[in-house]
């Protein structure tokens, strides 16, 4: 089976060689390690800042709940306040938090169903195509084929059309 | 290690979430670490924890604050213009996810549309359809046509290249004919003759190999009695 990606396989840890595979790794992974950071600051209620230039030298950063305030309690060395009005604040935040997720996660739950759906629907059009020689990619029909087929689609087009207009028809009256 | 689907909420029980956080901590560091090293570029991290008035940082102190002022000396729109909090990143994913979606129902769609058309070539009747199907399954068979029509384009050229390179006095015995004949049939809608035009067509063709097995068997995959609706699905909210 060929792979997609190389998860679950060992990566050694040295600095990647060939410049495209870099670029897609720094992306992911760039993508993944602010998945975990947010994911840390919502279980444990961590506050935490990340930044990480990328190859490009352009700069992204992370910060829950914001890279500046952080990034300025670590400066001057000022543990971040947690006021009563800030509290108030937080929790309100973390409620809004939680409903993206929720949205996050239904979203990514269809997306997954529907790229189920679209394997099983490669699957019926691979199985069709050993049967009915019409199915098949049009590179690989010959002549006649294309034009019998042609012919077979243009008279149902022509159904089509008609159905259309009946139907049509029958949805105003 | 786990593989119980973690619920994204703040955990309650003190000593759970003592342990979760050294652990994650743990992994965090490691990745950046790993960011850092695999793409050769310069990061940070810093961690603040209910457990420590001291942050927890990436990869030290002084390394820190290297980064920092790196990142301090770029214009202010550079270090805003990737910079995300909770709520960004996560309308960020949304939005990604949302768009994955919409092209992969697109394909979906676009298949089932496909397979629609192939069993109304059958006789699949056309009247479960609906409007919107009716359409669809009028603009794919347009576009099957357009592109068996660039076909033969593409192959008009090719046998006449041929002929220009192969001066023969006559026919070329074997080779399909130069000139496609149009096969025209009597047109139909009725099912039966439609499936008996289809068995004369696979019933042994010269010597143009069909590609596939299929001469002796079932020919007609969707038959008269196909009870599966073709449109299965509500499929836009």
């Amino acid at each position: 089976m060929v792979r997609k990606s190389r998860g679950r396989q060992k990566v050694e840890m040295v600095k990647m060689s060939k410049e495209s595979n870099l670029q897609v790794t720094f992306s992911k992974r760039r993508s993944g390690l602010f998945k975990k950071a947010s994911e840390l600051c919502i279980l444990c209620g961590a506050e935490i800042a990340i930044i990480v230039f990328s190859p490009g030298n352009k700069v992204f950063s992370f910060g829950h709940p914001g890279v500046e305030t952080l990034v300025n309690s670590f400066l001057n060395r000022n543990p971040p306040q947690h006021s009563g009005a800030m509290q108030l604040f937080e929790a309100h935040r973390n409620a809004t938090v939680r409903e993206n997720n929720m949205q996050l996660t239904q979203v990514l739950n269809q997306l997954e169903m529907e790229r189920k759906r679209g394997e099983d629907l490669n699957q019926l059009r691979k199985a069709g195509q050993t049967l009915c020689w019409w199915e098949a990619p049009i590179e690989e029909l010959t002549l006649p084929q294309l034009e019998q087929l042609k012919a077979s689609l243009e008279e149902l087009k022509k159904n089509v059309t008609k159905e259309d207009a009946r139907t049509f028809v029958l949805s105003v009256t | 290690m786990t593989r119980k689907k973690v619920k994204l909420a703040y955990i309650a029980n003190d000593s759970a979430r003592k342990a979760t956080f050294k652990k994650r901590k743990k992994g965090l560091m490691k990745k950046v670490s790993e960011l850092s090293t695999l793409c050769g570029i310069d990061a940070c991290a810093i961690i603040y924890s209910p457990y420590d008035t001291q942050p927890e940082v990436w990869p030290s102190p002084l390394g820190v604050q290297r980064v920092l002022s790196q990142f301090q000396k770029m214009p202010e729109m550079e270090q805003s213009k990737k910079m995300v909090n909770q709520e960004s990143f996560l309308r960020q994913r949304i939005t990604k996810a949302s768009e994955q979606l919409k092209k992969q129902r697109k394909d979906n769609r676009e298949k089932e549309v496909t397979q629609a058309m192939f069993q109304c070539l059958t006789g699949k009747s056309l009247q479960n359809l609906n409007m919107m199907d009716l359409n669809d399954l009028g603009w794919m068979i347009d576009q099957n046509l357009k592109e068996i029509n660039k076909r033969f384009d593409t192959l008009k050229r090719e046998t006449n290249s041929q002929v220009a390179a192969v001066s023969v006095a006559g026919p070329s015995g074997e080779h399909p004919s130069q000139k496609a004949e149009v096969l025209t049939f009597e047109v139909n809608n009725d099912n039966m003759q439609r499936q008996q035009w289809f068995m004369d067509l696979l019933n042994p063709q010269p010597q143009e190999p069909l590609g596939f097995g299929g001469h002796d068997e079932m020919l007609l995959p969707f038959g008269d009695n196909n009870e599966n609706p073709l449109w299965s699905n509500a499929f836009f909210p």
